[in-house]
């Protein structure tokens, strides 16, 4: 634990330390549709200071600004936030020596985000998507715990891991070989055990005079106990309602903070995950029976689950590439029922409260990740017009768009001249 | 291998001991059935429809606005501005949108269908290179819910390919998307064949993981020559065993090979090549094959690098079936551009078609379309919506050798129509009626026009 703390304050520190270094200019962005994502709700011609990497106004009383752009009416949201996917640990799924989010001997303690690749091609790409950060998920090994999260942002630089060992991964449902009961004990029995063995130690330091003698736990059991805490988010993935239901039960006995991944089946208990605070990342356009444990994927399961209470964060499933294509999943949902503002939620904010992260709104203090949008964020005609990550204005380039204009020019010579 | 050679030495031996005498008598003419498994679909309950004053994209890359669209007898009548029809149901369609039925070129349904498991995996004979012998249409499971969902969508017509761990996948049938309780209920009547070839990395990493050719590219090259090559030897046997009892002779039939009859029918021209192939360079190769040995290369799918030979593809004939976004799950898929549906189809005589690959993206088949063109347009294009439409409507009918049938809204033509609650190409669009041969099959404010497969009834 102590020493998991340690982790998380030296990366802020220096992340504090190559900021002041970076961005020194303030830039305020007028005459914007803010979308604030917070209870300010939409705010029309309205202006957003960043200086720092921080959002420091929101309509201050006189615009004093290093650089001072004018939105001329355009939307602005806070940059949409990926999540359950490899982004920066895989180049190509099927090239192996260019994957790195698993490993057969990976378990609770594994941290892919020593593999993170910000320099991977698909970072710029999936800023034409609005994606400003993303909370990457290891696949793990043969351990039902396939390792812990970490948060990065797509500047594409060498000190994007916002946030590592963030959030532990567990999977759990249909099996192809075995039964799911034995995870589920097997789960059950490591909290009980845990709970026990830190009752015990308590105990023990309490009568020890020597308190030397007091082991220190392991490492698999510190991430347990990071568990039981609080301090780190378990996230499940499960489709069938029994199981989300065993693991509702687990959070009420050892107050987990938990977290549902995919939840087809969810909208059967909608009531009694809304009521328990677990918030569901869903794929929006799941709606196929893939398997028995999801005979009730639908496309209106976020609306529906939202309408019950829950809080929902889309994501992209399937191939981490696709990633881009987050808002279209978002219009989607609101083409099946979900509101505009509650999509919008979806992919900010409601993110960013599952994964604990500082990013997802526009408000004074926070993150300043910013998308400009050319006009309505979800619909397949707009683009990027502008996005800031970290306070600092990056490009949505990338080498499709080299090869693109490559093939696109007339030349005598062979395409590969043209660069 | 060639199990024909010894017959046919056995015949020409008989025929010479017997003198080769004008006045023998004739076995009788062993002909072969080509179409042993017959389509059994019907149009399901039909009225004659006028829709009234919709915006019509009719899927030749025309446009009309405020147009009204008459459908009689399951054809398209008439499309045009106040029209009249006595006998026909009247649908107010003002603010909608109508395009053809939208047709998917690649799709899996029914033989891998969901739920995914294990019983109903029945996609891809992936225990030989060459498998041209076995028929998707044998697989299909048409209680599939994902006929359903793509119904939802406006997909009217598909083809269900095998998958592409093999050279030769096998053939591939074109479906009506309607329910029924068999395959050949839902089988497009008199639609040819197609018979899936896969280029590249599949064939190479299944069968060079077994340690059978192919293992390399060059191998999947030789694999398919040698095939050919074979087959161009069965076709000559048989129109040789059809010249001679056509002379009056009675020559001994060749074996008959279920794998070398598909083979065949591509060299007749009667079943149409459709290539699982990314690269520009293969595809080329691919081209130049089928005029190595007589056949024309079709349809290539997944033409990931299409947009780098578009102006080849174009003057050989060949459609390209595309996505606007996949990328980078393969070595053959890392050049994405999402332009590559654009760029295609901007060369004369170009065949661009967007195909899902998914039973997810083949129920938004209108938005993967409207990705490219939006894209596109951001860079240097001017697509309109009713040329963007022609990529999941004509063309791919034309792919499927289709296009006087149907994916395009003319007078007699197949009805099959879907009206949309707006413009399709918006993230927003849904669409609200589908018909095909003039029947209403989906109706998105009507339960009694939403099937249910026979899975899910009773448990959803």
């Amino acid at each position: 634990m102590k020493h998991l703390k340690l982790f998380k304050s030296s990366l802020i520190a220096l992340a504090l330390t190559s900021s002041s270094v970076s961005f020194a200019q303030s830039i305020a962005i007028t005459n914007a549709t803010v979308h604030t994502v917070t209870e300010q709700g939409i705010l029309n011609n309205a202006t957003v200071v960043i200086e720092d990497g921080k959002v420091t106004a929101i309509n201050p009383e006189s615009v004093t600004a290093d650089t001072v752009i004018d939105a001329e009416g355009k939307i602005l949201t806070p940059g949409f936030i990926g999540s359950m996917n490899q982004l920066g640990l895989v180049e190509v799924g099927a090239v192996s020596r260019s994957r790195d989010a698993s490993d057969k001997k990976a378990d609770i303690t594994f941290d892919a985000s020593l593999a993170f690749n910000p320099r991977s091609s698909v970072i710029p790409y999936s800023r034409k998507g609005g994606i400003t950060s993303n909370v990457v998920v290891p696949r793990g090994g043969e351990s039902m715990f396939k390792g812990q999260t970490f948060v990065a942002d797509l500047s594409g630089e060498f000190d994007s891991v916002r946030v590592s060992n963030n959030a532990v991964i567990i999977d759990l449902g249909a099996k192809s070989k075995g039964s799911r009961a034995l995870d589920l004990q097997k789960l059950q029995v490591k909290f009980e055990d845990a709970t026990k063995k830190l009752a015990k130690a308590k105990k023990k330091a309490k009568d020890a005079k020597d308190k030397k003698e007091a082991k220190e736990p392991s490492r698999e059991d510190k991430v347990i106990n990071a568990l039981l805490a609080g301090d780190k988010a378990l996230v499940a993935y499960a489709d069938r309602a029994t199981d989300l239901l065993a693991l509702l039960k687990l959070k009420e006995i050892f107050s987990l903070d938990l977290v549902f991944v995919g939840a087809a089946d969810s909208v059967l208990i909608a009531d009694k995950i809304a009521q328990a605070k677990v918030p569901v990342v869903m794929a929006a356009l799941d709606n196929l029976p893939g398997s028995f444990d999801s005979l009730h994927a639908s496309l209106e399961n976020a609306a529906k689950l939202t309408a019950a209470g829950v809080n929902v964060a889309l994501t992209v499933d399937g191939d981490t590439h696709n990633l881009y294509q987050l808002r279209f999943h978002a219009g989607n949902a609101v083409a099946n029922g979900l509101s505009r503002d509650a999509a919008l939620a979806a992919v900010t904010a409601n993110v960013a409260d599952a994964f604990n992260v500082d990013s997802g709104r526009i408000a004074v203090g926070k993150t300043a990740d910013l998308v400009l949008w050319s006009a309505d964020p979800f619909e397949l005609s707009s683009h990027v017009a502008k996005i800031w990550i970290d306070g600092k204005e990056v490009s949505t380039q990338s080498r499709q768009d080299k090869l693109r204009d490559r093939y696109m020019q007339q030349s005598n010579m062979p395409k590969s001249y043209l660069k | 291998m060639q199990k024909f050679l010894p017959s046919l030495v056995m015949a020409a031996l008989s025929v010479s001991l017997t003198g080769c005498l004008q006045s023998e008598q004739q076995d009788a003419k062993v002909l072969i059935n080509k179409n042993p498994y017959p389509s059994t679909y019907q149009a399901l309950p039909k009225q004659n429809i006028l829709i009234k004053n919709a915006t019509v994209l009719t899927g030749t890359g025309e446009r009309i606005d405020n147009a009204d669209v008459l459908m009689v007898d399951g054809k398209i009548s008439q499309i045009g501005s106040a029209l009249t029809a006595a006998d026909a149901v009247e649908i107010d369609a003002q603010g909608k949108w109508i395009t053809p039925g939208i047709i998917d070129v690649h799709s899996h349904l029914g033989v891998y269908p969901s739920p995914s498991v294990e019983s109903h995996s029945d996609g891809n004979e992936m225990s030989s290179p060459n498998t041209s012998e076995v028929w998707a249409e044998h697989s299909v499971w048409p209680q599939d819910p994902g006929f359903e969902a793509a119904r939802a969508g406006g997909i009217t017509t598909l083809q269900i390919l095998p998958g592409s761990a093999n050279l030769f996948g096998g053939r591939g049938v074109t479906l009506r998307n309607v329910p029924s309780q068999t395959m050949q209920g839902m089988k497009f009547p008199a639609a040819p064949y197609g018979l899936k070839m896969a280029c590249g990395e599949n064939p190479k990493r299944v069968y060079g993981g077994r340690k059978v050719l192919p293992s390399t590219r060059m191998g999947n090259m030789a694999g398919y020559r040698m095939a050919w090559a074979e087959a161009t030897e069965y076709k000559r046997a048989w129109e040789k065993y059809d010249a001679d009892y056509a002379a009056g002779k009675n020559p001994e039939a060749p074996v008959r090979d279920i794998e070398l009859d598909t083979l065949k029918g591509v060299l007749d021209g009667e079943i149409l090549i459709h290539n699982h192939c990314y690269k520009a360079e293969e595809m080329a190769m691919m081209i130049d094959l089928g005029k190595e040995f007589n056949y024309h290369s079709g349809t290539f799918h997944h033409g990931i690098e299409a947009y780098k030979i578009a102006d080849t593809l174009a003057e050989n004939g060949n459609c390209a079936a595309m996505w606007p976004d996949w990328w980078g799950f393969k070595m053959e898929a890392y050049d994405m551009v999402h332009e590559n549906v654009a760029i295609v189809d901007a060369v004369k005589n170009s065949c661009a078609i967007v195909h899902s690959d998914s039973a997810n993206t083949i129920q938004r088949l209108n938005q993967e379309a409207g990705k490219v063109m939006y894209r596109a347009n951001e860079n240097g294009f001017e697509i309109k919506p009713e040329l963007a439409i022609t990529w999941i409507t004509q063309n791919a009918a034309k792919s499927l050798g289709l296009a006087e049938k149907t994916g395009s809204l003319q007078k007699g033509k197949n009805a099959d129509v879907v009206i949309w609650n707006q413009n399709p190409f918006s993230v927003y669009a849904q669409a609200e009626q589908v018909f095909v041969d003039g029947a209403k099959v989906y109706d998105r404010h009507d339960e009694k026009y939403q099937a249910k497969s026979d899975f899910l009834l009773g448990q959803r």
